[in-house]
């Protein structure tokens, strides 16, 4: 029980903090100028995509539909998401003790270990609130205004126009992996900031580790193959796989559970660094 | 006999190589108002927060309601209430809010009036919903004083809850603790500079200095021991310097100015020496005992 | 040699109008239809393009008023579906050239050279091979400057009366197909991709047309 009453204090601070907000209003911000430049000359940019086949090929239907507008923006945004995650999340604990409460929190009758694990909630429930913003801002709002229709993906592998009908479900799912790999750079930065009294350090090493690894796996050399896989990177677009045909489902499911692993580790981290600190601050 | 409410036996903690508690060992008293002294690095701090298991010693244990707080650690937290060094709050949330996001991780059943209540009676009645980064230094001890006090606990570590306040506040926070030890029985640790704050309040006390506890024990009787120092501002230092000698040959004489005198006396024998001095026709403009807590603390640091 | 030049062109003279009569009967065949509309089902497959086969609707007015609503993505070769029909029609724009005897579709057809008059214009070459008994276009082929050379072939069945097909394949030249690099951020591949290969060198659209609702609009 007082588990939960953790949780829910954790989510209130979370939500009166004035910064949790900059997170939703930079989506909104970013996504409402991408639908309005999508808007303005979206053709321009599939044109872009399709040259190569629009020698021979022409694209009949609604090609510049909701469907294709959200899918742009997720993969815009695949970098800049994280930070507005790691910005909330990375302040938990270490804020905390920049501020001085957890001097205050730590003397309560909860166990470090409960406390620490309702933070990590907690930065879950903000992670889930954030995708879903981006879910409604990128997907319904780009269906309201650029209407429905067949999904057209550029894969590495050739170009795939995913079936309308088959399109709900592929984002749902690639939704509920987004959140998981999301929420992974969340207990990231939650443990890191149990290392720290610093309310910014672990803010900038999350992102820091985020971009390194981006950067490794988009660098097109054979020297970073063994480590690829392993990379939280690597497995955080793994929402991609979803609209590819036929389904990796066996990719999808090795993403999956090297994201699980990952949450596993670091929570386990988190609790032992936690458990082990002195508080002098 | 009282019951143990605290035993600290041989707790050390080194932060690296920095020795910050060597070997610091006391107890409390069921109903005690404890005085915690020792000068600013002498291991106070870190002996309180290895007490509230904000800090793991490294060796030696620590009883709090008879059970070791590293095996009960909630359930003697759930009935201790305390503040450490100045009360942190989340400067973003306001009073209630503060309040009411603790009483949740509280044991007890805390409500809206309880926390209302408990606001007004230290003094922020009317201030519930103002956030807490407008406070002044003052009302931000109060609220720490309000968020020890809510749930009702059996054991309050107050490290330094008068400053700041004015002395108004002071005599509040006085009056205060000595309520909670007359009328509710809770037992008080309290932790302060102010020396003449702890003589009037506590019972029993401990000095530390340098990681190491110095002494400890009833504050009177250990007061009562030494001397007091009395200061005397006369019409003729050498005339009055010559009589006390006369009575008291061994006795130690400090020149403050050209009209005062400082000199050890036992308590009972004060009367008479104003007596002698007045008989030998010496005027006596003031006569004063000095702070003698003061006097003892510094005596027992410096040894 | 000059022989044969000759022999050529008296050829020409004689089977050139021949030409021009076989043309002349697909287009009055054609010019019969002055409105349809028809269900269209379009499958492709295309080197390094994934789609599924899709549903569109087509409505034809004459001269050359085409319009077409598709279920979703429809892949359409960008020349061949109706520049064909549309240059037919405007006679003085081609020199129409009896080329030969060929088998189609195993019907003995005969094959036509369709020169564009305007050497500056979009379609460089044209030709058909046509069922003169039906006056049936049963393949075409038309080289565009910018497009390359797109082939069709026809299939008729009920509304061959009209010289409407019921199934239209066509021929894509796809080499010059490439995934644009930069674009595609494959960040959770775990492996360096090796350049995807464009085995194929050509690609086919096949549409299978029913429900014809001939001049009923």
């Amino acid at each position: 029980m007082i588990f939960i009453k953790s949780i829910y204090n954790e989510v209130i601070k979370i939500a009166l903090k004035p910064r949790s907000y900059l997170g939703i209003a930079a989506i909104t911000v970013l996504v409402g100028v991408i639908l309005f430049a999508l808007k303005s000359d979206g053709m321009s940019i599939i044109s872009f995509v399709t040259s190569s086949f629009e020698q021979t090929l022409s694209f009949e239907g609604n090609v510049l539909n909701g469907n294709l507008v959200a899918f742009i923006i997720l993969q815009m945004l695949i970098v800049q998401i994280p930070l507005l995650i790691a910005l909330v999340t990375g302040d938990l604990v270490s804020g905390e003790a920049a501020m001085g409460t957890i001097r205050l929190l730590l003397t309560q009758p909860i166990s470090r270990t409960q406390l620490l694990l309702s933070k990590f909630m907690a930065g879950g429930i903000y992670t889930l609130i954030v995708i879903v913003w981006l879910g409604f801002m990128s997907v319904i709002m780009g269906k309201m205004l650029f209407g429905t229709g067949d999904l057209m993906v550029l894969n590495s592998d050739g170009l795939v126009i995913l079936q309308e009908a088959d399109v709900n479900w592929r984002y749902l799912g690639g939704f509920l992996v987004a959140f998981l790999a999301l929420f992974t750079v969340s207990s990231l930065s939650i443990c890191l900031s149990c290392f720290t009294d610093n309310s910014i350090g672990p803010i900038v090493t999350t992102m820091s580790i985020i971009l390194l690894f981006t950067i490794i796996g988009t660098l097109d050399v054979h020297v970073f193959d063994s480590v690829r896989p392993f990379l939280l990177t690597t497995h955080m677009a793994s929402w991609r796989s979803f609209f590819e045909d036929p389904l990796p489902i066996q990719d999808i499911k090795n993403s999956i559970l090297i994201l699980l692993i990952h949450n596993i580790l670091l929570i386990s981290i988190s609790i032992y660094v936690f458990n082990k600190k002195d508080i002098t601050a | 006999m009282s019951e143990k409410i605290i035993e600290i036996k041989s707790i050390a903690k080194k932060f690296g190589l920095f020795e910050a508690v060597k070997d610091v060992s006391f107890h409390v008293n069921q109903g005690d108002v404890f005085g915690f002294l020792g000068p600013n690095g002498a291991g106070k701090s870190t002996t309180i927060r290895c007490m509230l298991s904000l800090i793991k010693p490294d060796s030696g244990s620590i009883e709090i309601f008879g059970k070791s707080i590293f095996k009960h650690r909630n359930e003697i937290l759930s009935r201790t209430g305390s503040i450490i060094e100045k009360p942190d709050f989340y400067k973003y949330l306001s009073a209630y809010k503060n309040l009411e996001i603790f009483s949740r991780l509280s044991r007890v059943s805390i409500g809206k009036k309880e926390i209302y209540n408990m606001l007004d009676f230290v003094g922020l009645g009317g201030r519930e919903q103002d956030k807490f980064s407008s406070f002044s230094h003052g009302m931000k001890q109060r609220l720490g004083i309000a968020q020890t006090l809510l749930h009702n606990p059996d054991l309050i570590v107050l490290d330094e809850p008068t400053t700041g306040l004015d002395p108004q506040g002071i005599i509040d926070i006085r009056n205060l603790i000595l309520r909670l030890k007359n009328e509710q029985h809770k037992t008080v640790i309290l932790s302060s500079h102010n020396l003449a704050e702890i003589e009037i309040i506590c019972n029993r006390m401990v000095i530390i200095n340098k990681g190491v506890s110095v002494v400890e024990g009833d504050v009177k009787a250990l007061m009562n021991n030494e001397d007091l120092v009395v200061r005397l501002e006369l019409s003729d230092k050498d005339k009055s310097k010559a009589v006390i000698l006369s009575q008291y040959p061994n006795i130690q004489i400090t020149d403050i100015n050209d009209t005062s005198i400082e000199l050890p006396m036992e308590k009972s024998k004060i009367s008479e020496l104003n007596k002698d001095l007045v008989q030998a026709g010496i005027g006596i403009f003031s006569i004063e005992a000095k702070r003698k807590l003061e006097d003892y603390f510094i005596k027992m640091v410096n040894a | 040699m000059l022989r044969l030049f000759i022999l050529l062109c008296v050829s020409n003279m004689v089977l050139g109008q021949d030409a021009n009569k076989t043309v002349a009967s697909v287009i009055s065949q054609m010019n019969r239809v002055k409105n349809y509309t028809v269900d269209a089902r379009i499958k492709s497959d295309i080197p390094l393009i994934k789609i599924l086969p899709v549903k569109a609707k087509i409505e034809f007015k004459q001269p050359d008023e085409i319009k077409m609503k598709t279920q979703g993505i429809a892949i359409l070769p960008k020349k061949g579906f109706t520049d064909l029909a549309i240059m037919l029609k405007n006679k003085s724009s081609y020199t129409a050239i009896f080329t030969g005897y060929e088998v189609v579709q195993k019907i003995k057809t005969e094959s036509i050279t369709l020169l564009p008059s305007n050497d500056a214009g979009e379609i460089v070459l044209a030709k058909i091979w046509v069922n003169t008994g039906e006056a049936l276009i049963l393949k075409s082929q038309i080289t565009t400057r910018t497009n390359g050379t797109v082939v069709a072939d026809y299939l008729y069945g009920k509304q061959k009366e009209f010289g409407l097909p019921d199934e239209l394949t066509f021929s894509v030249d796809v080499k010059k197909f490439k995934i644009p690099k930069g674009v595609v951020v494959d960040i959770n591949r775990t492996k360096t991709a090796e350049e995807p290969k464009n085995q194929g060198k050509m690609g086919t659209i096949h549409i299978l047309f029913s429900n014809y609702s001939i001049n009923s609009l």
